[in-house]
């Protein structure tokens, strides 16, 4: 913002000129709404801490994570559509940063389990990969790319009110739907015939976080060089 | 010749048809002309503006309405 109006340019005077005759309307005040919202959100969480402490801390962990994703507006749509639009690489370089950072943290509670001769948490989720995972990742990238959001985007923006995309929410859900409907099929033709891949059963587990932060800073130092070379 | 003031309405564009559709507009105006795009998405309040400054443009936002803004875009080059 300050970098470019330190003095006022044309712009701002025939912006103000022009603006002040036209539109403005006395813009209502939202902070009571956003204060009753809150009492709203902190009686809810103390409801469902109540039924269950589970609950309550997902409760928490979804509040915060709406929060920060529409004030930072990080957008992982973005983050892999701008490179080739625009040439911006500044959203993806912020969510390489933020695997690289989960990718230290994750490995610390499972190494933490591990070590401690607990189950090791979160294993249900590394998934088999093959063919079906790229053919799957590039139609989501279409989808997500038409519809202006990923899963988290969309409803961030159906929260901010904006109209288009409640209608990407209902198409979201109705795939979701179809998806959970039909998974068993598309799980044992397709998706259960690739290996699983935990990179600590290949490279230890040091080896596993160093090789996985090398890709993360390789693809850094390329979006950066990406950048350069677009927008020079 | 006067520059002149272009309004582009991108009210109910989901991203990146905004960004899109200045990009286009942008390289249709003479330097010095203004561009006023409207836009009711947040994310493009990020996109167009951080764009344009990339390419070199004098760029400011006003928040005109809840959830709704223009991008005041003066083309320089």
């Amino acid at each position: 913002m300050s970098e470019v109006n330190v003095t006022p340019s044309p712009a701002s005077r025939i912006s103000t000129g022009r603006r002040t005759g036209t539109r403005r309307k006395p813009k209502k005040n939202q902070i009571p709404y956003g204060i009753a919202l809150f009492v709203g959100m902190l009686a809810f969480g103390i409801y469902l801490t109540a039924v269950s402490a589970r609950l309550g801390i997902f409760w928490l962990i979804g509040c915060c994570f709406g929060f920060i994703l529409q004030k930072s507006r990080f957008c992982f749509t973005a983050s892999l559509r701008d490179p080739a639009l625009t040439g911006s690489t500044s959203l993806s370089r912020a969510v390489l940063i933020a695997f690289a950072v989960t990718s230290i943290a994750f490995t610390a509670v499972k190494y933490g389990a591990h070590i401690g001769g607990l189950p090791i948490p979160g294993q249900g989720s590394v998934a088999p990969i093959s063919l079906a995972t790229a053919v799957g990742a590039f139609l989501f990238g279409i989808g997500m790319v038409i519809a202006g959001g990923c899963a988290s985007g969309t409803l961030m923006r159906v929260g901010e009110g904006f109209g288009m995309q409640f209608l990407s929410l209902f198409f979201f859900i109705v795939g979701s739907l179809l998806g959970a409907h039909n998974f068993g099929w598309w799980k044992i033709t397709f998706i259960d015939k690739g290996p699983r891949i935990f990179l600590p059963d290949i490279f230890g587990w040091v080896g596993a976080v160093a090789a996985q932060l090398l890709v993360i800073a390789l693809l850094y130092v390329l979006a950066d060089k990406w950048e350069n070379k677009k927008l020079g | 010749m006067m520059a002149q003031e272009v309004l582009l309405d991108c009210l109910g564009e989901a991203c990146p048809v905004p960004l899109v559709k200045t990009e286009k507009k942008l390289t249709t105006l003479a330097v010095g002309d203004i561009l006023v795009v409207q836009i009711d998405h947040s994310c493009a309040m990020k996109n167009i503006p951080e764009w344009a400054r990339k390419e070199g443009h004098n760029v400011e936002i006003e928040e005109v309405d809840d959830g709704e803004w223009e991008v005041i875009i003066e083309k320089v080059k």
